[in-house]
């Protein structure tokens, strides 16, 4: 039998099932010290967080390219940092993916352009993001894909080969994206690669740009 | 069967639209911190952050049925505070006007939060906390990283660490035990 400071930690991480957590509830929200341990915890993955300080990537992608932090607005409130980049039109020609241009996107991020780019057109891009960080589920709508040609194996809704793993969602629609785009995340990167067919391809793990584009090739 | 975290969520969201408090209170001890250091990075202000975390999840008991489950619980949570940032950069009168009668109807009690997340989040602390989890035991570390960091489940870590499940919950709880330990000792009582 389980001690209630465990069941408390096994309800933060969301493991208890639906009559235990029926039974718990009562419990937590009886007991200040089970309610001042629970917000202790959601401190301490803010911590967690906080370790993934953005940190400036792929400098040789291009020039004009700025650091894309969200540090005052997105980052702060998932306790994220995201780096964007956009990746060079050759990587994608050569790729057969979908390009219309290359544009550079990167734009210096500060808080006030972060507040700008929350109310205008990346809102729909933002909330994209904060699912794939913040909810696991949101990241496993295609379990049966078979990437074994480059080397991953499936493990649930994860891809694993060797240290690398990833998730990988697939969109029917595209997204508004015409291009690439990539965000880090602590150790991970996220990528939204657009198909020639107009879906559009999220991977999100511990990967390189080219082993994602070569995963999107599998898809295509 | 187990549920994910966001299961979990909607179970007590569920709760709440029936007007369970004590549904909505977990939820609120849950997100209170992340929704506050979003206010915060608005705001630059301690006090003000306190006001708008509250005033959000005032907001949130009171449009509890308007959420549909179509985004993340928490990215809805964060829309209604960065909604209510907004307004307050824009107003500095926003916040004296937009208390509602919902307080009348359910008393928050908020002191948990200012005395403990606030204090540790404006020093070193959170940092100091993150360099701590380097320190714990390997395979308690592992764990609690591949939860925390990676967001995988108890069973993914299972299965990564050939490890039981049993034994995997056991070891994040440890891992958080001792943490929450070095907190009290070291950071909360030191200040």
């Amino acid at each position: 039998m389980i001690s209630n400071e465990e069941k408390l930690s096994a309800l933060f991480d969301g493991e208890l099932d639906a009559a235990e957590l029926d039974e718990f509830i009562d419990a937590v929200s009886d007991d200040p010290l089970l309610e001042n341990k629970m917000s202790l915890y959601s401190l301490l993955s803010l911590s967690i967080a906080d370790r993934n300080k953005a940190i400036p990537i792929n400098k040789n992608v291009n020039k004009s390219f700025y650091n894309f932090w969200f540090s005052n607005s997105i980052t702060a409130a998932a306790s994220i940092a995201l780096t964007l980049i956009v990746i060079n039109n050759s990587d994608l020609t050569r790729m057969k993916i979908n390009l219309d241009s290359a544009n550079q996107i990167e734009s210096a991020i500060n808080s006030i352009e972060a507040k700008k780019i929350i109310s205008q057109s990346e809102e729909f891009l933002t909330d994209h993001v904060m699912k794939v960080i913040n909810d696991p589920t949101y990241m496993s709508n295609n379990k049966n894909l078979d990437f074994k040609d480059v080397g991953f194996k499936s493990i649930n809704s994860n891809y694993i080969r060797g240290n690398e793993n990833f998730n990988l969602r697939v969109e029917k629609k595209n997204l508004g994206i015409k291009q690439v785009k990539s965000w880090r995340h602590g150790n991970k990167n996220i990528f939204l690669v657009p198909l020639s067919d107009g879906r559009v391809i999220t991977i999100y793990g511990n990967i390189s740009r080219s082993t994602a584009l070569a995963i999107a090739e599998k898809i295509k | 069967m187990k549920n994910s975290s966001k299961d979990i969520d909607s179970h007590l969201i569920e709760k709440v639209k029936n007007g369970n408090e004590k549904a909505f209170k977990i939820l609120m001890i849950k997100y209170y911190p992340r929704v506050y250091l979003a206010l915060f990075s608005f705001t630059k202000s301690k006090e003000d952050s306190e006001d708008l975390a509250q005033q959000t999840f005032m907001k949130v008991w009171d449009q509890i049925n308007s959420f549909r489950g179509d985004s993340a619980f928490f990215t809805w949570v964060y829309r209604i505070a960065i909604n209510l940032a907004k307004n307050f950069v824009a107003s500095a009168n926003y916040r004296k006007q937009s208390l509602n009668a919902s307080i009348d109807e359910f008393e928050m009690d908020f002191s948990l939060f200012n005395d403990v997340e606030s204090l540790l989040i404006h020093d070193e602390s959170l940092k100091k906390i993150s360099n701590y989890v380097d320190t714990l035991p390997e395979s308690l570390k592992t764990s609690f990283i591949l939860r925390e960091e990676s967001g995988k489940t108890y069973e993914e870590i299972s299965e990564m660490t050939d490890t039981p499940i049993g034994t995997v919950r056991s070891r994040i709880f440890r891992a958080r035990e001792l943490v929450i330990d070095y907190i009290k000792k070291d950071l909360i009582i030191n200040d």
